[in-house]
């Protein structure tokens, strides 16, 4: 828990005016500002680093978030937008203060058509409420985060959310059409729309994760998916991680490509089982999730020979769901196992590293290693076809120590994923936890291209500041993590 | 250097920054890059140089089994097909004269063809770029695994920004599998308003297609001019994977369709389709007379072509991108004939997100050097 430091009379000053021009526009119940209420928002789902905003919101209409980035232009504060606050990354740590805009209240599906495969929401709709809403109509939204009970589409937006069936059906760039959004500067932009191919730079493409740091997303244009007509979901059973890698390759190389393909090594198998009771096989090394669907005509003989080439590779056994309860049941399972964490440690932190497929072998194994030289428990559950690996380090936030040894660990692990030729971010973001490896990731000419973009979109960098782009020249700067977070500061 | 005045055929990416660089220095002429020519071009600069990419054409990584591709962008759409294929890969967009465009001219025009239904478009495959600015920076974003959301997406920004912002030189794509087949119905209908209710229904049918093509009249006779009923418009629906797959989709389509009255119904399937999924791809360069295209809600795009019908004009339709090809009749005098097929000449014309696209390219394009006086606009 971290406090505010205390105001000088003339900051306090400044904070009463801000409140009271924000209460003018979103009224008092659309407002908090007392120390305990604000520490809700100290954090996301990234606890290692905390700030407190100065004063949360939470606009009803894109005419409010208009009003409010003006204020905040007016009176030089810096603003950052929020969703669920399920961001794995740090995303909504209100650097340097000011203003959390939290989408939250705007969450209306404004239309949804059918024929044209299209959905226009606000950006505080959560994100399983839009497939939850879509259910008797033979269509979905495709991008399924792990998180998507909760999380929310803006949220999506802005961090360009994956999720265990992105292996097939592509990430949330691929399935939005169109975004509106409030700029920095307080106008409003469309970007895209319904319709494909508008014309000019694909502004869409772009704002999609840029993680905030481009404006407020107020309006989504989503593609709509059609169902599958059926699937088959299957459990490969292994006696090792490294077997169920070998499977992975396998099956890929065989040119399937399955709807989703996740791993579960026996740490999290356990935890899940004391969870939800499903009937894994607690001695079992790992498991793979796998679907594929679509046609009846078609999914059968997939499913067969992915069996055929899992008990090739070592699988002890291949289990089917045999109902749709069932694939169901193991759905919940994958997609509730960080929550089944809680079972095993206090506090958890999970990495996000991308290797080239066929390199999971190895950046398994380095992980097994890791966790060993650092005297810490870590383990997986992650989308092994996409190479998306999500450790899950675990540990007691209480303990500073503990704490280092996480993120000593954790750089280590995307360390390892850039010299595999990976990346430090599959679907997480890059937040404030991964800005450090921007530098490793981009040489400085990159990173000067992406500056000048924002600073077309963000030129005062008032918006969502301290995200995405390490500050030029490192320290000294106000927004540098180091300083400005106390959490960060005190864990190392 | 230059081997001629007009014309440079960079070998390497190095060489190639330096070149632009030297240019941006000091004579600031006007940068036009060229894949492999095959758009006419919209706009040519006094004094410009073109920058011909055919010589960066090297495969720089094929790690097959992670199904990704790292190449220059200069590399031919039809070497690129073959060196994929002989991993059973490929890259699931339709381009026409595939033996001379480029890669980087297909990702920088955003080409696509009837098979985006089903597949998508480039901004779908491409996962990391390379690529020099009119000051020479060579900058690259995205990587080479499938999956990363670190730093801004410029893959997007460069996709479709037709040499205005930069001039592309590597790409990374991923991949798809080689499917066992593929399978095309062709069917002959009445009027284009059949046509419209067959695709509701086949929209919410059994089937997945990955095209749903129509045809007016006069595009019919362009694609086939053999075929029977050609005087009729057509839906033509095209499915892809196991032969077991295919066939059934295509039995089950034409049954779906029958309560529509089809004149004529005929199934082209494996290497009997390809001709026909080459003419389709080929429909918007088939003529040398002026050719637009116009995108639409998919559920317009009938409305649209029975215009172009009344008026005269080729026009085909992929039916569920709601984006329509067409020709203008050889010799036509008037501007435009059909309402609202005009490009935007002017920032302006591109709707609020006009001004925001003026400054990207002010920013990285201060002077101007990379097709001056162009939009991104195919
Ligand atoms: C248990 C768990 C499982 C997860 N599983 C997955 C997974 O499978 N795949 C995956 O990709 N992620 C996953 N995540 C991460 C997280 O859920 C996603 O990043 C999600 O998209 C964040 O949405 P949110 O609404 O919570 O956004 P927040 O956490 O509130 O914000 C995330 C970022 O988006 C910005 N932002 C939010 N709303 C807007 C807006 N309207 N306009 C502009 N910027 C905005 C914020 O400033 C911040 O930078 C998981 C997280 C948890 C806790
Ligand atoms: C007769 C005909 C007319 C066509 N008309 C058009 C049209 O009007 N508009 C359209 O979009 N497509 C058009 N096309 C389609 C276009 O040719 C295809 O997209 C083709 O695949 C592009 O490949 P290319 O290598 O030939 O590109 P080119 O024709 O050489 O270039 C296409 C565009 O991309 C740019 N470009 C090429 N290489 C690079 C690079 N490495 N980096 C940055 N920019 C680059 C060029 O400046 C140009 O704007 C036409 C094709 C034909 C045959």
């Amino acid at each position: 828990m971290t406090l505010a430091p205390p105001k000088s009379p003339a900051e306090s000053a400044a904070a009463t005016k801000l409140i009271n021009r924000l209460r003018e526009i979103v009224g008092e119940d659309g407002l908090l500002y007392r120390t305990e209420e604000l520490l809700v928002y100290e954090c996301d789902g990234y606890t290692v680093e905390k700030k407190v905003p100065d004063v949360v919101v939470f606009p009803t209409s894109t005419d409010q978030v208009v009003a409010i980035v003006k204020l905040c232009n007016e009176l030089d504060v810096p603003f950052i937008p929020r969703g669920a606050g399920t961001s794995l990354a740090g995303g909504t740590l209100p650097i340097g203060g000011g203003v959390m805009i939290t989408l939250t209240r705007m969450k209306q599906i404004i239309e949804v058509n059918l024929r044209d495969r299209y959905a226009v929401c606000e950006p505080g709709l959560v994100n399983l409420h839009l497939t939850n809403h879509l259910k008797e109509t033979g269509y979905h939204y495709a991008p399924d985060p792990s998180s998507q009970g909760a999380c929310t589409i803006g949220g999506n937006v802005a961090t360009n959310s994956g999720g265990p069936h992105t292996l097939k059906y592509g990430v949330t760039v691929n399935h939005v059409l169109g975004v509106e959004a409030v700029m920095p500067d307080g106008s409003i932009a469309q970007f895209g729309g319904p319709c494909e191919d508008s014309h000019g730079y694909d502004l869409t493409g772009l704002f999609v994760g840029s993680e905030g740091t481009f404006g407020i997303c107020t309006k989504v244009w989503v593609r709509l998916t059609r169902n599958p007509e059926s699937y088959r979901t299957l459990l490969g059973v292994f006696e090792t991680v490294a077997a169920a890698t070998q499977a992975i390759s396998a099956i890929i190389g065989a040119g399937i490509v399955p709807a989703a393909l996740e791993m579960m090594d026996q740490g999290i198998i356990g935890a899940l089982e004391a969870a939800f009771h499903f009937g894994f096989p607690l001695d079992a090394g790992a498991v793979l999730l796998i679907e594929v669907d679509g046609l009846e005509v078609a999914v059968e003989d997939e499913a067969v020979r992915i069996e055929d080439l899992c008990l090739q590779h070592g699988a002890r056994e291949v289990r089917r769901a045999r109902s749709a309860k069932e694939r169901l049941l193991l759905w919940k399972c994958r997609k509730q196992a960080f929550g089944a964490i809680g079972r095993l440690s206090p506090s958890y932190c999970t990495q996000d590293g991308v290797v080239p497929r066929t390199k999971l072998p190895e950046i398994l194994e380095f992980i097994t290693d890791c966790g060993k030289r650092h005297g810490l428990r870590i383990v997986n559950v992650f989308h092994a076809g996409d190479g998306n690996i999500h450790p899950i380090l675990l540990f007691d936030e209480r303990d500073a120590e503990q704490v280092q040894r996480v993120l000593l660990a954790s750089d280590e692990i995307l360390t390892k994923c850039l010299d595999l030729g990976g990346s430090v971010t599959g679907e997480h973001g890059i937040g404030v936890e991964k800005i450090s490896f921007m530098n490793k990731l981009f040489a400085p000419a990159d990173l000067a291209v992406m500056k000048q973009l924002r600073d077309v979109f963000n030129p005062d960098n008032r918006c969502s500041p301290g995200k995405m782009l390490p500050t030029a020249g490192g320290c000294g700067t106000e927004s540098h993590p180091h300083k400005s977070h106390p959490g960060r500061r005190a864990a190392l | 250097m230059p081997n001629s005045d007009s014309a440079f055929h960079p070998s390497t990416q190095d060489e190639l920054a330096q070149f632009v660089a030297t240019n941006a220095a000091s004579e600031r002429r006007p940068l036009i890059s060229i894949g492999g020519g095959t758009s006419a071009p919209k706009c040519s600069a006094e004094n410009g140089i073109e920058v011909c990419l055919d010589q960066l054409n090297r495969v720089i990584d094929f790690p097959a089994r992670d199904m990704t591709i790292t190449v220059e962008a200069g590399v031919r759409i039809a070497d690129l097909t073959q060196i994929l294929k002989a991993e059973n890969q490929r890259l699931p967009i339709d381009i026409p004269q595939a033996n001379q465009a480029t890669l980087g001219g297909v990702i920088a025009s955003n080409w696509s063809g009837p098979r985006r239904y089903g597949c998508g478009t480039m901004r779908d495959y491409v996962i990391g770029i390379s690529a020099i600015d009119a000051t020479g920076r060579q900058f690259k974003a995205g990587g080479r695994v499938v999956k990363n959301v670190a730093g801004y997406d410029l893959c997007k920004l460069l996709v479709g920004s037709h040499g205005t912002l930069a001039i592309i030189t590597q790409v990374t794509l991923k991949l798809r599998p080689c499917l066992e087949t593929s399978s095309l119905v062709w069917m002959a209908f009445d009027s284009l308003k059949q046509i419209d209710a067959a695709i509701a229904r086949v929209l919410n049918g059994a089937t997945r297609p990955i095209a749903i093509e129509v045809l007016n009249p006069i595009a019919t006779r362009a694609v086939r001019p053999l075929a029977a009923a050609a005087s009729l418009p057509i839906l033509c629906v095209g499915f892809e994977g196991a032969t077991k797959e295919t066939q059934w989709q295509a039995e089950t389509l034409i049954n779906e369709c029958c309560p529509f009255e089809p004149r004529s119904v005929e199934t082209l399937s494996g290497s009997d389709a390809d001709p026909l999924w080459a003419a389709l791809t080929d429909f918007p360069i088939k003529n040398s007379s002026r050719t637009f295209k116009v995108n639409r809600l998919p559920s317009q795009t009938i409305e649209l072509m029975q215009r172009a019908t009344d008026l005269g004009i080729s026009a085909k339709g992929h039916a569920g991108n709601g984006i329509i090809w067409g020709h203008y009749p050889s010799g036509s005098s008037s501007t435009f004939l059909l309402e609202g097929t005009s490009e935007p000449r002017l920032w302006e014309e591109l709707g609020s997100s006009g001004d925001w696209m003026r400054r990207v390219k002010q920013q990285l394009d201060p002077q101007n050097l990379l097709k001056p006086g162009c939009l991104p606009i195919g």
